[in-house]
């Protein structure tokens, strides 16, 4: 049996995951809105309450990459003429890096 | 119908609602005529969730107890990055914190002994290795070896009487043997053999050199042998009711405990025995294998292991016999920010929280529109007189606020001009003598100090506020800014910031700086409690690392020891975050350069409640 669930789905705010859902199942946030889901029946039972949409992993994966791949691409399109790199980084932070799901 | 006046020789007493429950009530009954059922306050079994290993391993040793566990060694999944470990860690009973290194990194490492008196010995690197090392609670230190260079063995007792039993050598494959080694706290000499050469055993840390246990293992396929040892000789005993190997033991010979193991697929199953019996405990919440296990039959202790062949977990279980329900803490969802936002200032608590400023990367500006929070939503607020970023956390409560230092992008200006929120509006307070930018702010609006921050290079100078002016206090023994900090003036703590990220801390009792131990690992971009935190009861939570690389993780520090704890459940840096342990909230932050979140999570912490149990006849 796979260890975990993925899927999307948009957080609400209060009431969205609770510390009893914390205790019952494995639940960890990533961009793009995928929610990586402990696989056992109260976590499936969470994403199917939240109106979530199960994906694969490869569809998780890959709309997180295409999340972090836009970003990547603003961060090297944002430049300040005669700026340096350490001056960029001060600035913009770091260039966002791949994000890998469990 | 069993007679209970017959039985006890006293009728059970009718209540219209439960009693305070004591552990003076335990073993008693009571009919509840409220609810209609009979009630007692019976021994309740349970595996409970707590706060994680710092590093996920599995095939590790294990000492000590349920209050005062020892993880040590272990390796990281086979794939991708196969790793041996030389880290240690110790449980306090509620989280880990980082101990002394290993000599020598090992995995399938034996041990046995307690928290400050540990006793590690053999295990693989690769190859199968004989090194033994002491532990004294702080540092490992190397002693004579083992005469058979092996790992995977059975391990229990002291650290001046242990048992090391079975394992595997060196052969070219997995070879089983029987041998058995008893350790003096000076050298080993051999014990009397096994009857049935094995490895991957279960053979619990608790047990004692004169009369250990030893369950299931390899023998060239799984068993479910058990064996008994009196000091000198091994008799078979009753065996597992299936086979298993590479679980966790806790406790002793006639009251033991095995949980986890691959049996040959990875279990939740746990299991009870008496010295004679085998019967069916409580299940373990997630299935492992390769966990190892210390403490007792009634309060055990399970971590680390594999969830399959290529995860390692840092999972950490507490079984627990007794009256009390025990419910781990945990980060619930709170309501949404209505401006996602990072770098922002913030105070209060989870039910009357504020946050101030920041920066929305959608929109490439900077904010000074402030949010309320009642516990369940976020309502806008008035805006600060300055829009600012990376301003100052943690000083005051909802109705009285401080932000202060932080700065503007366009055009570039830095701000030592604080500003004081009253419940319904902002107003200028005073101006510091230095720049505060990514400040760690402690205390409250009329008691404040801000320690460090960034005026071009991290810095270490303090000022303290009185609620009218700003005055030079004596510096910080590091530099750092967007750390975390805890506690009023006079009594506070400061750890990790950067940039980019350092592990130290810092306590303030309201003159000198001292430095305290170091964080779990270098961090920056943590959120704190703030001036409603203390010094002995502070959370650190989130973070980052350059990679970059956003954190999850949460840290708790107790006045001496920085320990794990339960996570949050987005990752996220630059967070703004305030209150107390017991009403902490983190909302918004980075999850990614030029993403910021508008979610906001809430801490529960740990509660341990005497809970009546209904009584059925079934």
């Amino acid at each position: 049996m796979a260890l975990f669930i993925y899927g999307t789905a948009t957080n609400t705010g209060k009431g969205f995951f609770t510390a009893e859902d914390r205790r019952a199942f494995f639940l960890r946030g990533y961009p793009a809105n995928v929610w990586v889901i402990g696989n056992n029946e109260k976590g499936a039972l969470w994403l199917a309450e939240k109106n979530g949409v199960e994906k694969t992993k490869s569809e998780a994966q890959a709309l997180v990459t295409a999340e972090i791949d836009a970003a990547k691409t603003a961060w090297d399109n944002n430049n300040v003429e005669g700026e340096s790199a350490e001056e960029k980084i001060a600035r913009l932070g770091e260039k966002p890096s791949d994000v890998t799901l469990p | 119908m069993a007679d209970y006046n017959a039985i006890k020789g006293r009728l059970v007493q009718t209540l219209s609602s439960d009693p305070t429950l004591t552990s003076s009530y335990e073993g008693q009954v009571w009919y509840n005529s409220t609810e209609g059922v009979l009630k007692g306050l019976v021994l309740l079994e349970a595996w409970s969730s707590s706060s994680p290993l710092g590093t996920a391993r599995y095939s590790l040793g294990a000492a000590g107890t349920q209050s005062a566990g020892l993880a040590f060694g272990g390796a990281l999944p086979p794939s991708p990055g196969f790793a041996t470990q030389n880290l240690t860690e110790e449980y306090n009973g509620s989280g880990w914190s980082t101990g002394g290194t290993l000599g020598s990194a090992r995995y399938y490492i034996g041990g046995c002994g307690s928290q400050t008196a540990g006793l590690a010995f053999g295990g693989n690197i690769p190859g199968r290795r004989n090194e033994t090392e002491e532990y004294n609670g702080t540092s490992w230190s190397e002693q004579n070896n083992l005469s058979t260079a092996r790992r995977s063995m059975g391990s229990s007792g002291t650290q001046t009487a242990g048992l090391a039993s079975g394992g595997d050598i060196d052969s070219g494959g997995v070879t089983p043997v029987n041998n058995t080694e008893e350790y003096d706290g000076t050298s080993w000499t051999t014990g009397g053999a096994l009857n049935t050469a094995r490895s991957g055993v279960m053979m619990g840390p608790a047990g004692t050199q004169t009369a250990a246990i030893i369950a299931g293992g390899y023998t060239g396929s799984v068993t479910a042998a058990v064996e008994h040892y009196d000091g000198s000789s091994w008799t078979n005993a009753t065996s597992l009711p299936g086979t298993r190997a590479n679980g966790g033991f806790a406790g002793l010979q006639t009251a033991g405990l095995v949980f986890g193991a691959i049996s040959p697929a990875r279990t939740t199953s746990a299991l009870k025995y008496d010295g004679t019996t085998w019967t069916s405990a409580p299940s373990l919440a997630t299935s492992v294998g390769g966990n190892v296990g210390t403490g007792t039959q009634s309060a055990a202790l399970n971590f680390g292991g594999s969830t399959s062949s290529t995860v390692s977990t840092s999972n950490t279980e507490e079984f627990s016999q007794s009256i009390n329900v025990t419910t781990a803490g945990a980060f619930s969802s709170g309501g949404n920010l209505n401006s996602a936002r990072w770098g922002t200032g913030s105070a209060g608590t989870q039910t009357a929280g504020i946050v101030f400023g920041g920066r929305n990367p959608a929109i490439s500006t900077d904010l000074a529109l402030s949010e309320e929070y009642n516990g369940t939503s976020w309502s806008e607020g008035p805006d600060m007189g300055q829009a600012r970023r990376v301003v100052g956390r943690g000083t005051g409560t909802q109705t009285a606020a401080l932000a202060h230092g932080g700065h503007y992008s366009s055009p570039s200006t830095r701000y030592k001009v604080s500003e004081e929120y009253d419940g319904s509006s902002w107003t200028n307070g005073g101006t510091s003598t230095n720049f505060h930018d990514g400040t760690m702010q402690i205390g409250t609006q009329t008691a404040a100090a801000s320690c460090g921050g960034y005026d071009g290079s991290p810095m270490n100078e303090t000022e303290e506020y009185d609620g009218t002016s700003f005055s030079t206090a004596n510096v910080m023994t590091y530099s750092a800014y967007m750390g975390a900090a805890a506690g009023p003036q006079t009594a506070a703590v400061v750890f990790a910031g950067g940039f980019p990220g350092v592990n130290n801390s810092n306590e303030y009792d309201g003159t000198n700086w001292t430095a305290g131990n170091t964080t779990l690992s270098p961090n920056y971009g943590i959120g704190g409690n703030g001036g409603t935190g203390s010094q002995t009861a502070a959370l650190g939570a989130g973070g980052y690392t350059p990679g970059p690389i956003y954190f999850s993780k949460v840290e708790t520090y107790d006045g001496t020891t920085f320990a794990t704890a339960p996570s949050l459940a987005t990752a996220r840096s630059e967070l703004p975050a305030s209150g107390p342990n017991s009403s902490f909230f983190a909302a918004g932050g980075l999850i990614s350069t030029g993403t910021a979140s508008n979610s906001t999570e809430e801490f529960t912490g740990e509660t341990v409640v005497a809970t009546a149990s209904t009584l059925t006849t079934s």
